[in-house]
């Protein structure tokens, strides 16, 4: 037997007559159901603001690594483009390839680091060739160092040496930006 | 595309007046802004502080005769401020953990005063001990920088 949906069922007669059979015809539903897009708009135009007030036209100058926890500073300027020399707790690294390790440099009175200056060299040879005929942008001898907080300055002495010996007189300490005042810290006597 | 679909005439045969904008285009346009933005974005600031060391040629002063050599010796004892004739100890306190800390406030406070009797001061040398953290180091600079001495040159100690 068939499965016939529960209602009132008119009879064969009844279901053929024109005046009748209106009676029991029901109206179709629309298969289209219409979704509040209002607040799903105010909602993302709401991200793109943020988002854009948080935009940044210069972009990452740093490669944040997880072994280098970076200090704070309130005063900062903004950070140019420019060769990085980063030094963690294992070693120190020029545009991300090794030249030394952190524990050689803490080793010894020697003030210079051979590789670290090699490697500068080449970069301010490479920065002179490029920019030969560009007089807009003469070799600034920029560099950023970017250390982990708990670096002593031994290290980062060798490298300031390292810098002035290949002509990177223009030395950046890296640093987290924050805003506002200092905050107070240490506890009064 | 439609900017706004008009509704239907009405039974009465006048054409309504609202009209119903299409959201979708514009649904569009803020979700590849949203993913351009979200793969753009910078969440860590950096800041620079920029240093002279002592090798490299220092900025010349304008003023020089209303200027001083001002020294601030970072050891493991504390601050030492020294300028010509003068020397100011700011010995380390105890921090928040216990463990004794550099006293950046009185160093700020100092620097200030300084800096009301010397307003065209702007060079400082920094001079840290090997053993002084990078941390306390660029808390230093960044005082100095704070209180106006752009001019901060880092020199070793000894």
């Amino acid at each position: 037997m068939a499965i016939v949906e529960p209602g009132k069922r008119p009879g064969p007669r009844i279901e053929r007559s024109r005046v009748f059979s209106k009676k029991f015809t029901r109206g179709k539903k629309t298969g289209y159901a219409s979704l509040m897009l209002t607040s799903l708009v105010d909602m993302f135009t709401i991200i793109v603001i943020f988002l854009l007030m948080n935009f940044s036209a210069n972009g990452e100058v740093l490669y944040m690594s997880k072994d280098i926890k970076l200090p704070d500073a309130y005063h900062g300027a903004q950070l140019e483009r420019a060769p990085v020399i980063s030094v963690s707790g294992d070693a120190v690294t020029f545009d991300g390839h090794q030249v030394a390790s952190t524990d050689e440099l803490l080793k010894g009175d020697v003030l210079g680091v051979p590789e670290l200056e090699d490697a500068l060299r080449d970069e301010r040879r490479r920065y002179e060739t490029i920019h030969a005929e560009d007089v807009e942008h003469p070799f600034r001898g920029l560099v950023n160092v970017q250390a982990d907080r708990k670096i002593s300055f031994k290290v980062i002495k060798r490298i300031m040496f390292a810098c002035n010996q290949s002509g990177f007189g223009n030395i950046n300490f890296a640093a987290l930006a924050k805003e506002g005042e200092a905050p107070r810290k240490v506890a009064l006597k | 595309m439609a900017g706004a679909a008009p509704q239907p005439h009405t039974k009465s045969g006048k054409k309504a007046l609202d009209a119903e904008i299409n959201l979708v285009p514009f649904i569009d346009l803020l979700s590849c802004c949203i993913s351009f933005l979200l793969i753009t974005a910078v969440w860590t600031q950096i800041a620079g502080l920029q240093i002279s060391s002592s090798g490299g040629p220092p900025e010349p002063q304008q003023k020089q005769e209303q200027t001083v050599d001002l020294k601030l010796l970072l050891t493991d004892k504390g601050y030492q401020l020294t300028m010509p004739g003068a020397a100011v100890e700011i010995p380390k306190v105890a921090s928040v953990s216990g463990q004794p800390a550099f006293d950046r406030r009185t160093l700020t406070d100092k620097l200030r005063t300084l800096k009301a009797s010397l307003p065209d001061q702007t060079a400082i040398t920094v001079q840290p001990e090997d053993a002084i953290a990078y941390d306390d180091l660029v808390s230093t600079v960044d005082i100095c920088l704070g209180e106006q001495l752009r001019n901060v040159t880092v020199a070793p100690l000894n």
